[in-house]
């Protein structure tokens, strides 16, 4: 595809590399320029551009450019686009076992994703559960922990989630609903409307970084965290798989490494910014910040391990993804209780409201 | 001649091949692809833009916003075939029955409640030529006035919050307003919403509205035999309510439902159906068969206005696949004449856009390539906002390729001619232009009111 | 050509055969157009009932609501050809309505070979592949409660080409018959 022959085969014998040029269409699901979310395809396509030397460019399109947002996965693997950046969980009606290679409630945070992806088997699952779609998959940047969200009524027990109208999609929506609430899909251009008419009373979108600029604050009271249900989400970079092999090994290299280095500087980007904007909302906008009681957090694990448990029953992929998962997850949190988990509360316990 | 100016020509040969009168929604894809083929033999096109195709429609299929469109045109329907929309711009009408053109101010009126509860051009557009076209020419006002009241009345939806097209656009410009002050190295970036250009809106929104009334006042004062007195005489204030009251009611239902939160606007377009079915059963005004012909027009108008979306949508990949989107970028960036200048451009080209591509497309298309760099230049988000809105309100109002006339032209009996409905909006572009003008100069009127409820 | 205007016994049957042609087609997009077009009626009913369950009853369904997504493409897709028949598709017609029967029969006959009928068959052909992988993965819906046929929604599209086809093909023939019966 887009092979542009302007190769004038100065290739030496022996060595790979030529100078044959390339251009590969990437869409993606957020909106051209998207903080956040959007900056991972933008460096992707600025490292493999200098890196290559130019030999392959990178154009990216926004949600709805060429298809629509939701339609990125589709598109990659037929071949509209070469590659795509979205988020694994978007696909769970093509793909049921997506679901964890993005975030399942209550599951591993961004630093524990990257090391089961990269480190404990978790990418050549992802990749096995890609390939019949004629995709290979990538991690792409990762948003942190995320909000639980914004809500207009107080939740103080288990029985304030009964009748409540929450936009939470996912697995997180099937715990949600099996808790009481309410689930209800709406596109993201409805949200703030609808959080301010009252059609929803609730609703989660990422963090404070990403929520500011929504203007989210406006029309809710409360804002909750922690995010529960997404602890750690990793975003995605897809490659056609006949796109991928048509290039030179250097430049699938170039590919990989550019990959994984925008996909780490997602994860920067949020930590430099979530705080600062959190801070803002908080002193400038007023926002009242909230944490969800001990029981429901419980209560929502309960029903968690019930939409697992259906979830492996119903899909042998998933259930060959989910060993694996559960095994890293076991390890991780054993080690982080006295390493990460341990020094964090260390943290406040020696310097307590001391600055550093 | 390079392939660089070959989106303008695509551009100029849809506009022309338009004027033979072939289905719009065809034409617009039809000269698209023979574009495209063009350009994939003379291998200066990209085939892979086309199989873009299946995913566009796929996504209008299962845009839940979209779903508006059919339930709000049923219910104009509905109101249209059990006559209760008649008795309804009847009953207004001799509200202002002192007044000479009252039946053409209470359809600005009636069509300012429709428009607050869509935002959506076609769907209104349609609704109101369905509701009171007929009424207007039976009362013996000139098919030019008429038709040009509710083109304008129709476009209202844009403006007048809740707007489906201001909420789309807020959401991109939010997004282009953190791009543009990260640009600048702004890293505590100030924000836009929705709420703002909801809020922003309504000053020039209402101001529109009573420009409208105003113009239909004086020229009715000048032109006498252009809008007859619907003369019913008085009649008493039972008589008045008992023709009021009950459809007042369902508007009153659909918007509030609408604005104190119970429904989003496609549910609110569901239950207005059927609040509009229930009212005309009451009433004993409806029958299976006038049911059956409400639906079927129904199922016409909306797969009109869904095939120009299909259409537009082919377009657009092939624009795009010809670089248009590179020779529009490449344009703004060397424009003389600063942030005004730019501006002035943009403006000019989204009116232009505004003849073939749809509110949706502009927004999603245009506005993400063109915002950062004017907000970059310093522009208040808001005004920006409101600007294109009207603008585009603007373009669609204007003949041939508006797309407002169109509708209205699918809903128009055979005896009103085109060149009247070209004729009636002219004033009302003239007013929207004013208006355009008006917030050039004061951009005040779009920003002040966002500032005090900050406060 | 096969449309020539001599008049001998073979081009009278095969003209016959065409008009029958086209009225088979013409009675098909008839009675399905007229059956789809309850579905709006049907769309604003459930539209209705998933409001009041929301509020009256606290629940929410998301089969519902993906149910009225379902009728609501169905209706515009499965209708556009049923549109064609009657009409309902606008067109730019300043110069359209001065054409007279002869004009407005070159510009559909035109229109038709040279607009709709490659584009419907661009739509199938482009949406073929995009069809078929969907059905291979039996593609169901992202929400648990959904409805677990997104494949058959997406076959609305090469469906939806085929009935504009056969359409397209009945209003060219129709004008063609017309360039020819009319022929000076
Ligand atoms: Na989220
Ligand atoms: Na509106």
């Amino acid at each position: 595809r887009d092979k542009a022959a302007t190769g004038k085969s100065a290739s030496v014998a022996g060595v790979a590399a030529d100078d044959t040029s390339y251009e590969w269409k990437l869409v993606t699901t957020w909106p051209k320029n998207f903080p956040g979310l959007g900056s991972a395809a933008e460096n992707l396509s600025r490292m493999v551009d200098e890196m290559s030397n130019g030999r392959l460019k990178i154009k990216v399109y926004g949600g709805g450019e060429i298809v629509p947002a939701l339609g990125v996965f589709d598109a990659v693997s037929q071949g509209v686009a070469d590659a795509g950046h979205g988020a694994a969980y978007y696909w769970k009606g093509k793909v049921p076992s997506s679901v964890f290679f993005t975030a399942v409630p209550f599951g591993l945070n961004a630093q524990e994703m990257y090391g089961w992806l990269h480190y404990g088997g978790g990418l050549e699952l992802y990749e096995e559960a890609y390939a019949p779609f004629n995709l290979v998959p990538m991690a792409g940047g990762s948003t942190g922990v995320q909000m639980g969200g914004w809500f207009n009524k107080e939740i103080n027990s288990i029985d304030d989630l009964r009748g409540l109208k929450m936009r939470i999609p996912g697995m997180a929506g099937e715990v949600f609903t099996a808790a009481g609430g309410t689930s209800v899909t709406l596109p993201g251009s409805e949200l703030y409307t609808s959080l301010q008419t009252g059609v929803i009373d609730a609703l989660e979108w990422v963090g404070p970084y990403n929520d500011r600029i929504l203007g989210f604050h406006e029309v809710a009271r409360y804002y909750y965290y922690p995010g529960w249900h997404e602890p750690g989400s990793i975003l995605e970079f897809i490659i056609n798989k006949d796109s991928m092999a048509e290039l030179p090994a250097d430049l699938q290299a170039i590919v990989r490494q550019a990959a994984r280095a925008s996909s780490q500087d997602m994860l920067d980007e949020y930590t430099a910014r979530n705080n600062e904007a959190l801070r803002e909302l908080i002193e400038e906008h007023d926002v009242q910040l909230r944490r969800f009681p001990d029981d429901v957090l419980r209560a929502l694990w309960q029903g968690t391990r019930q939409a697992l448990d259906d979830l492996v029953a119903r899909d042998p992929m998933s259930a060959k993804v989910y060993a694996s998962y559960s095994e890293f997850y076991k390890g991780v949190r054993n080690y982080h209780h006295i390493s990460e988990q341990a020094y964090i509360n260390l943290r406040d316990v020696v310097l307590g409201d001391e600055d550093y | 001649m390079s392939a660089e100016f070959l989106p303008l020509f695509l551009f100029l040969a849809v506009c022309a091949l338009l004027m033979l009168g072939y289905p719009v929604a065809f034409t617009l894809a039809g000269t698209a692809l023979a574009f495209a083929a063009g350009g994939i033999l003379a291998g200066v096109f990209d085939a892979g833009f086309l199989s873009a195709l299946p995913g566009r429609v796929f996504g209008t299929m299962n845009n839940t916003t979209l779903i508006a469109v059919p339930l709000f045109i049923l219910m104009g329907t509905i109101l249209e075939k059990s006559r209760i929309a008649e008795e309804l711009l009847g009953s207004m009408a001799r509200v202002f029955s002192g007044v000479r053109g009252g039946l053409g101010i209470s359809v600005v009126i009636v069509g300012m409640f429709l428009a607050a509860s869509t935002g959506i051009v076609g769907a209104t557009v349609v609704t109101m030529g369905l509701l009171s076209l007929p009424s207007m020419l039976r009362a013996g006002y000139s098919p030019a006035l008429a038709t040009g009241t509710i083109c304008a009345t129709g476009t209202l939806g844009q403006i007048i919050p809740p707007s489906i097209a201001l909420v789309l656009l807020g959401d991109i410009l939010a997004n282009a307003y953190q791009q543009a002050q990260l640009q600048m190295n702004v890293f505590s970036p100030k924000t836009v919403s929705v709420g703002d250009l909801f809020v922003g809106a309504l000053i020039p929104g209402l101001l529109l509205v009573g420009m409208y009334i105003l113009y239909l006042t004086v020229y009715t004062r000048l032109k006498p035999q252009a809008a007859p007195p619907v003369d019913q005489g008085t009649v008493s204030l039972g008589e008045l309510m008992r023709g009021l009251l009950p459809p007042l009611l369902l508007i009153f239902l659909v918007l509030g439902s609408i604005l104190v939160g119970a429904a989003t606007p496609t549910e609110a377009a569901g239950f207005g159906a059927v609040g509009a079915l229930a009212l005309a059963l009451a009433r004993r005004q409806m029958s299976v068969q006038r049911l059956r012909e409400a639906v079927i027009d129904t199922l016409g108008v909306t797969c009109m206005v869904f095939m120009i979306l299909i259409g537009a949508a082919v377009f657009s990949l092939v624009f795009r696949g010809f670089g248009g989107e590179e020779l529009i970028h490449g344009y703004f960036q060397n424009m003389p004449g600063g942030a005004m200048g730019a501006t002035l451009v943009v403006m000019l080209v989204i009116f232009l856009l505004g003849f073939i591509l749809d509110f949706i497309e502009i927004t999603f298309v245009v506005v993400p390539i063109v915002g950062p760099v004017l907000l970059a230049m310093g522009l208040d988000p808001i005004w920006l906002g409101i600007m294109i809105a009207l603008n585009l309100q603007t373009s669609f109002l204007t003949p041939p390729f508006g797309f407002a006339l169109f509708y209205l032209r699918g809903v128009a009996p055979e005896e009103v001619p085109t060149s009247a409905i070209y004729r009636g909006v002219i004033p009302f572009i003239i007013i929207q232009l004013l208006l355009i003008v008006a917030l050039w100069f004061w951009p005040e009127m779009a920003t002040w009111l966002p500032e005090q409820f900050k406060q | 050509m096969i449309l020539c205007h001599s008049t001998n016994k073979k081009d009278l049957l095969t003209m016959t055969l065409l008009h029958s042609l086209v009225n088979y087609i013409d009675t098909f997009t008839d009675r399905s157009g007229r059956l789809l077009a309850w579905l709006a009626l049907a769309m604003a009913l459930l539209t209705t009932v998933i409001v009041v369950m929301r509020y009256g009853f606290n629940t929410g369904s998301i089969f519902a609501q993906e149910l009225v997504t379902y009728m609501h493409a169905s209706l515009f897709m499965l209708g556009a050809a049923y549109a064609l028949k009657t009409g309902a598709h606008v067109r730019v017609d300043i110069f359209y309505r001065g054409f007279g029967e002869r004009g407005r029969a070159w510009v559909n006959a035109l229109g038709g070979v040279v607009f709709l009928i490659p584009l419907c068959l661009f739509i199938v052909g482009v949406s073929w592949n995009y069809v078929a992988e969907s059905w291979h993965m039996r593609e169901v819906s992202t929400e648990q409660g959904g409805i677990q046929a997104v494949f058959l929604l997406k076959t609305l599209i090469p469906v939806m080409a085929i009935n504009l086809l056969l359409q397209g093909l009945a209003e060219t023939l129709r004008s063609a018959l017309v360039l020819v019966n009319d022929a000076p």
